[in-house]
């Protein structure tokens, strides 16, 4: 203790010294303004339309010797019909396995003797392909590429070793209570919309997968006019352009897919209480969700900066203070809006002990009721504004990041110069504009309450917030 | 085949570099962004690396305290307790308000604590350093440290432990096969503490802890990415140099004896996938032999051409993920094991499988391909790792801490270069014995599945936090 004493004085002394000099400690001075301004760097991009629809993106990058080339489709699992759930995923699973002259085994040695790695994946709105490894590799990189891409093999055998392993690992998701939480999420807000299932399909849906099926939707997911090339890296732009040509410029393809249906515009209409029962936890996995907004919303910069103060903005949020800063209630608790072309689901998501859920879930609807009638304060304002725009900027440290940006606006019709003016949308919002959105979006009345637990113990501590159905997992 | 393969990569390599122009990885003439690292010292003791990269928009402060789960004395789970109480304010600055300060500014403020150390970071735009400078220093001079404080965060981290552990098979297994493995060193306890001991800490002792551990001369700061080294360095001197240094610090004496037998435990948990978790002991980082089990994980489960992705979840379509790896930490290292097996698959046959698949490694050399390979991936993981901010200052501080310089990457990747079939082997043959194994399943208690459901990574450090 002395020696902290010592310390502390020590430390005093510095202090008195700064403030002799008229120095305040930093966090008493005011923070620096919030900046504003194009971060995309457009000497280093390039940006091209082949004849046959592609869009090439590429952005240069020199500082390391690596290099990142792929293909992002525009659509995604939510065109899948409903009893066909899976088969974007099981689609890009199995191009992995086995494309041009290449079997799975052949196809994973030829990408992982350069020591790169390949990724094929679905979104709900989008799906890539892509493959990393070093500048020196380009040829090989570009040329398992546009094989993956335009010549995948679908072979039968694959195609059934691929699907057996996810109706494994859908087996296994039931062992994590996080995944048990976000599916039954998923079906109490979506019944009768593709949202409703896992992106990797069902059991139901997965038995009418197969070859052909995967096939014809490759055929129908994988076309030029509907694709986005891009390369990132330590690579010339022309040399990236050419390259693309002479992979995709003779690719060709029909029509760019419907993108699905629209969900219902309110769900649930009334309250749902649902309980999926684990008795052995002793911690419960907590969710409160109603519809939200989809990406391209007018309001959306608004609702985000609200959803900041409520919930988004870690140790800033209502929710975080309010739960675990004062209340020691949990380890984490946020909420967020599921943007996709359609309005995905606004999710308050958190946990707790097993004894405490009632008082979480009552503190959780006392929070979305405030955010309604105690609007956020000049303060909270402030904090959530330079909150986003700061994240936003160091969020693009990377030249990945940036291109994912990028690409992202595509997909979703964005306009392209949408990252530049971030910052500045940002700052024009109002205080009231926030208020607004949390009248318009936020629904405790009728929100979903879903809770992964042991029913005996939760069922009396939900049973005020209305009719509990409990379901197995 | 494999050959096949390796010569037409390797022809497509040679193409590559005359076409572009652009060294290959033979050529040793890459660019490492962290050999401009700057190291200095201050009277009391304080380490500063600075490495100052203007490319970037952001800036990493990292602050490395030598103190882990490894050095707790009596309470399991100090070192991480305590790693979250230092979030709780000082007199001048309200509990979480640091990291309230840090993120109005969008900026990024968390930490860790592994066996060995406890690290805090802050991603910022340049212009917050010298706020985040002064946090730190106020928080490590004057934390406050009260019953009350303590007794919501211990709730806190209790969660965190039942999200991480207690409900996770994944940290059920990994828990269990530490303590199976150690007997003996502090290694065998989990970072997040047992149960019992985060109740019972009190405010006294994590204030001893405090005094014992947070000392200048015990702590490492690295700052990477684009600022004024000159000015950085002085804030730092001016924050940082009235801390007074800690003599004689404690540090852990217990050695591990040798394992003579294999060991073996059983978990029950309510689960349909169970988990084969096992591990030999290994030598700590930085031996020479750290590279050739390396690649001796790359050969095992390096990508979907390695053996055991091979054998066990695409040939005999028993497990859903399977993972041998060196795990190297400062005082001893492991090589551990970890499967997960399918819901309808079966456990022992997927442990003999894995143990073949180890056995083969000590019975015969790896074939020229699957070593290129391996070391391939392994070099192009090195090269792709530090390109940003935060893994710069990472890999800094790391190196500092462990070896008290900071490897070049040309080292590193000539070390792996030098590995050989032979070295492979005899690795294996030494550390990756059937007698010095120990063997955790995670799977259903026997009659507790009645609902009709089918028959019945290793723990990184504690954190990143959710703060």
């Amino acid at each position: 203790m002395t020696r902290r004493t010592a310390a502390a004085a020590l430390g005093l002394l510095v202090l008195c010294a700064c403030s002799a000099l008229g120095r305040k400690p930093a966090w008493e001075q005011p923070p620096p303004p919030v900046a504003e301004g194009p971060i995309v760097p457009q000497q280093r991009l390039h940006r091209a339309t082949l004849e046959n629809g592609l869009e090439v993106l590429v952005l240069e990058d020199h500082r390391t010797p690596r290099l990142s080339v792929g293909i992002t489709l525009r659509r995604g699992i939510a065109v899948e019909p409903l009893d066909r759930a899976g088969l974007a995923s099981l689609t890009t699973e199995v191009m992995k396995r086995g494309a041009g002259s290449r079997d799975a085994l052949a196809l994973a040695r030829a990408v992982e003797d350069i020591g790169a790695s390949l990724s094929a994946d679905a979104g709900w709105d989008s799906t890539g392909v892509g493959l990393s490894g070093l500048s020196g590799d380009a040829d090989t990189l570009y040329a398992l590429l546009a094989d993956v891409v335009r010549r995948p093999r679908f072979d039968p055998a694959e195609v059934a070793r691929a699907r057996a392993e996810t109706l494994q690992s859908l087996e296994q998701d039931k062992d994590e209570p996080e995944e048990l939480l976000s599916r039954a999420l998923d079906r109490v807000l979506y019944p009768d919309h593709r949202y409703g299932i896992p992106g990797d399909g069902d059991p139901r849906s997965l038995a009418h997968l197969d070859a052909h099926a995967l096939r014809e939707f490759h055929d129908r997911l994988f076309v030029p006019r509907n694709a986005i090339f891009h390369a990132v890296g330590d690579i010339s732009a022309d040399d990236a352009l050419a390259r693309a040509r002479a992979a995709f410029g003779d690719w060709s393809g029909g029509p760019v897919p419907d993108p699905g249906p629209a969900p219902p515009a309110e769900t649930p209409t009334a309250r749902r209480i649902v309980v999926v029962d684990r008795p052995d936890l002793v911690q419960a996995q907590i969710a409160l969700a109603h519809e939200g907004i989809a990406r391209t919303d007018p309001d959306r910069i608004q609702a985000m900066l609200m959803n900041t103060v409520l919930g988004g903005g870690g140790f800033l949020s209502r929710l975080m203070t309010r739960a675990r800063a004062e209340q020691g209630l949990t380890y984490s608790i946020g909420s967020g809006f599921s943007m996709r072309r359609h309005a995905g689901p606004f999710a308050v998501t958190t946990f707790t002990r097993v004894p405490e859920v009632g008082r979480v879930v009552s503190l959780v609807l006392e929070v979305l009721e405030g955010m309604k009638t105690s609007p956020p304060t000049e303060d909270e304002f402030r904090l959530a504004k330079s909150y986003n725009v700061g994240r936003f900027v160091l969020g693009f440290e990377t030249s990945a990041a940036i291109a994912a940006g990028l690409i992202d606006l595509d997909v979703y019709g964005l306009p392209a110069d949408s990252l530049d003016t971030y910052r500045t949308r940002v700052n024009a919002t109002t205080r009231e504009e926030l208020a607004d959105q949390a009248r318009r979006l936020l629904h405790p009345e009728r929100i979903a309450i879903v809770v992964v637990g042991p029913a005996e113990a939760l069922r009396p501590q939900l049973a005020p917030f209305g009719a509990v159905e409990v379901v197995e997992p | 085949m494999p050959g096949r393969a390796r010569r037409a990569a390797l022809a497509a390599v040679l193409l590559c570099a005359a076409a572009a122009g652009r060294p290959s990885l033979a050529a040793p003439a890459l660019q490492d962004p962290a050999a401009a690292t700057q190291i200095a010292k201050l009277p009391n003791g304080l380490t500063v690396l600075t490495l100052v990269d203007p490319s970037t928009p952001a800036v990493s402060f990292q602050m490395w305290v030598r103190v882990g789960s490894k050095d707790e004395a009596r309470y399991t789970g100090l070192a991480h307790l305590f790693e979250h109480m230092m979030f709780r304010g000082t007199d001048r600055i309200p509990p979480e308000a640091h990291e309230r300060m840090i993120s109005a500014r969008g900026g990024e403020v968390n930490a860790f604590t592994t066996d060995d150390v406890t690290v805090f970071h802050s991603d910022v735009a340049p212009d917050s350093l010298p706020l985040v400078i002064e946090l730190e220093a106020e928080r490590v001079a004057h934390l406050k440290i009260t019953d009350e404080v303590l007794s919501s965060e211990r709730q806190v981290v209790l969660e965190e432990r039942r999200l991480r552990t207690e409900d996770s098979p994944q940290g059920r297994a990994f828990e269990s096969l530490l303590a199976l493995t150690f007997v003996a060193h502090p290694y065998r306890v989990p970072t997040i503490g047992w149960r019992s001991d985060i109740e019972a800490v009190t405010a006294a002792v994590c204030r001893k802890f405090f005094e014992t551990y947070y000392a200048p001369n015990n702590i490492v700061i690295a700052v990477a990415g684009s600022f004024d080294a000159a000015d950085v360095k002085a804030r730092i001197e001016r924050a940082f140099g009235g801390l007074e240094p800690v003599q004689d610090i404690p540090r852990n004496p217990t050695k591990e004896p040798e394992q003579r037998g294999e060991r073996r435990e059983v978990v029950h948990m309510d689960l349909r996938s169970p988990i084969l978790a096992a591990a030999w002991h290994a030598p700590k980082t930085g031996d020479p032999d750290g590279p050739a089990l390396d690649v001796a994980s790359g050969v095992l489960s390096g990508g979907r051409s390695s053996r055991l992705y091979r054998r066990l979840v695409y040939g005999e379509q028993q497990a859903l993920a399977a993972e041998g790896a060196y795990w190297e930490m400062q005082e001893a290292g492991l090589f551990y094991a970890f499967a997960m097996v399918r819901p309808d698959g079966d456990i022992d046959r997927v442990e003999r499988g894995f143990f073949d698949e180890i056995a083969r490694l000590r019975r015969e050399p790896v074939s020229a391909a699957e070593l290129a390979r391996a070391k391939r991936q392994i070099e192009v993981e090195l090269i792709a790792r530090s390109n940003t901010a935060h893994a710069l200052a990472g890999r800094i501080a790391g190196d500092y801490v462990s070896f008290g310089r900071i490897r070049p990457l040309e080292e590193r990747l000539a070390a792996y270069r030098a590995v050989t079939a032979a070295d492979v082997q005899r690795v294996a043959q030494t550390y990756l014995i059937d007698d010095a194994r120990s063997v955790v399943h995670v799977i259903a208690a026997p009659g507790a599945r009645e609902r009709g459901a089918p028959p019945p990574q290793p723990p990184g450090p504690v954190g990143p936090e959710i703060r």
